[in-house]
């Protein structure tokens, strides 16, 4: 068994809610991630799955817990840039081109300008996205400017890779194609990915694991091992275990959701 | 279709519009009014103007005087204007001090102001500029402020996320983002400062188209009244114009849009 690289222990976070009496957005996670593990986790929205994976990469503090990577507990946006953010709306500069977009996170980094340029262009081509480095976002679709997206947070060559709902956003074709990408593009890094998305079949088809959510407040409900072998393509959604996952993840999901008082309540 | 209409159709357009404004005024001019101590047809104007740019060459006192107080005052509100706007997106503090004042100053007609800003300034440079500055400061100000404030929440969890410093986040990311606003703040401040310039002139000056159009006024000459006149506008077109180019030169992501 691997070294786990990311541990939650304990984690949650409130705020202070209306009436002025705590709001817990998650509680009590605790998920030890192994390198290079692809992790998913699903959950109807409200559940606090954004704002833990702004928790994990220090853009706001936990109310209890640690986050440990590599053994080190991390605090704030202080220390070693360990982790890639891609964002669930493309947050992309509309001032930068792809390259220089790409370029954000090496500027002043102790690398000379070329050596990061050609850092920028290689990710960029990993991507799919050569020939469009002097693009502006306005010149993309939806589907390449999620590329960039990722090919930002992979230039800064982070241990771990944090995605919320890349694919949210995209058509349903787009969306697939986009799905296939980044398994190869996982299998060609080896990144650790910790992977938010509320659509069950996208998380079984990417993930070696599915962690569960409960609707407010967000805990792990349960998890899951998806047991089908890689490289993997979309016909391994007509496979009987991946529709028997399928299946049970969404009875499960379908059970918070009750318990939240239906679908009105989303 | 509209690609046609987008090329050289819209600068035939432009001018096609300023050459039917030319033809009614002269036609209002010459055959409605047809009384030279009310209206005066543009070639009139354009005559007289000759005149006293290459003939008697008065009017270049007036421009001089004119273009140097608005330039002053102009470029010294964008020096406090634009830092203050700043400060108060980022300090609560500055921003609760500054907002009274800001609404009142704002709100004041600057008519009003004139007056005082002579009794207290003296009747030289100090409060025509003072008049002008207090023109262009709060829009400038206002949507220097505006403009920090409404950049994107994700932009700054980008720049955290990618571990940038305060600096890095100021220069690459809330500057360039706010700079669209600030200079529809210039383009507004455009105005009121030339309006500021005719105000301040119009109190116990010597020199300036100010003092020129008023003077026309009081001694019934209106060609030169009408030269006057122009002369303000044409300062407003080439301010408009510079801008342009400048916004064009500071946004290039925008410049393939259609305007
Ligand atoms: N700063 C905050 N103050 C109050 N409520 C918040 C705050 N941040 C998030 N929430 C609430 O926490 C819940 C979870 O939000 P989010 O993490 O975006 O969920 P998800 O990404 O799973 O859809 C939402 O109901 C949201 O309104
Ligand atoms: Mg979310």
């Amino acid at each position: 068994m691997a070294p786990s690289i990311l541990e939650l222990k304990n984690l949650s976070r409130e705020v202070k809610g209306r009436n002025g009496e705590p709001f817990v957005i998650f509680r009590d996670i605790n998920l030890s991630v192994r390198d290079g593990e692809f992790v998913s986790i699903v959950g109807p929205s409200g559940c606090g799955k954004t704002t833990m994976l702004r928790v994990i990469n220090g853009l706001i503090p936990p109310s209890t817990g640690q986050i440990v990577v590599d053994g080190r507990e991390q605090s704030g946006t202080g220390g070693d840039l360990l982790m890639g953010f891609v964002f669930q709306g493309a947050a992309l500069l509309p001032w930068r081109t792809s390259l220089n977009n790409v370029l954000l996170g090496l500027e002043g980094r102790g690398k000379n300008p070329s050596e990061a340029r050609d850092l920028a262009r290689k990710y960029l081509d990993l991507v799919g996205l050569a020939g469009f480095e002097q693009h502006y976002p306005h010149e993309l679709s939806g589907g390449m400017q999620q590329r960039v997206n990722l090919a930002r947070a992979l230039a800064i060559e982070p241990k771990i890779l944090l995605m919320d709902e890349p694919f949210a956003a995209l058509d349903a074709q787009t969306r697939s194609f986009m799905q296939l990408e980044l398994l190869r593009i996982w299998s060609q890094t080896k990144k650790t990915v910790i992977f938010v998305t509320h659509m069950i079949a996208e998380a079984i088809l990417l993930s070696d694991r599915v962690v569960v959510f409960s609707h407010r407040p967000g805990t792990i409900r349960e998890e899951f091992r998806v047991p089908l072998p890689r490289p993997r393509d979309m016909e391994v959604k007509s496979d009987r275990r991946f529709v028997d996952l399928e299946n049970t993840l969404w009875k499960l999901i379908e059970e918070e959701v009750k318990a939240a008082g239906g679908f009105a309540r989303l | 279709m509209v690609k046609f209409y987008c090329g050289n159709s819209r600068a035939i357009n432009k001018v096609l519009s300023i050459l039917c404004g030319l033809v009614l005024w002269h036609y209002l001019a010459t055959v409605i009014v047809a009384d030279t101590a009310f209206l005066v047809s543009p070639l009139a104007v354009v005559s007289k103007a000759y005149e006293m740019l290459f003939l008697t060459g008065e009017l270049y006192p007036h421009l001089f005087a004119s273009s140097w107080v608005f330039l002053y005052g102009y470029l010294l509100s964008i020096v406090v204007g634009v830092p203050l706007g700043f400060l108060m997106a980022f300090s609560p503090a500055v921003r609760d001090y500054v907002h009274p004042w800001m609404t009142t100053l704002y709100t004041t007609p600057r008519i009003a102001f004139a007056p005082v800003l002579l009794l207290w300034l003296g009747i030289g440079a100090g409060s025509k500029v003072a008049i002008v500055f207090l023109g262009c400061v709060f829009p400038i100000l206002i949507n220097s402020y505006y403009g920090m404030r409404v950049v994107d929440r994700e932009f700054v969890e980008l720049a955290r996320s990618l571990r940038l410093t305060r600096l890095a986040l100021f220069r690459k990311i809330l500057l360039p983002a706010s700079l669209p606003f600030i200079l529809s703040g210039l383009r507004l401040a455009l105005g009121r400062g030339l309006t500021g310039v005719a105000i301040a002139e119009w109190f116990g000056a010597t020199a300036g188209l100010g003092y020129l159009v008023y003077f026309a006024g009081q001694t019934l000459n209106v060609p030169v009244l009408f030269v006057g006149v122009t002369a303000f506008g044409l300062m407003g077109i080439i301010g408009f114009e510079i801008l342009r180019k400048i916004e064009d030169l500071a946004t290039p992501w925008k410049t393939s849009h259609p305007r």
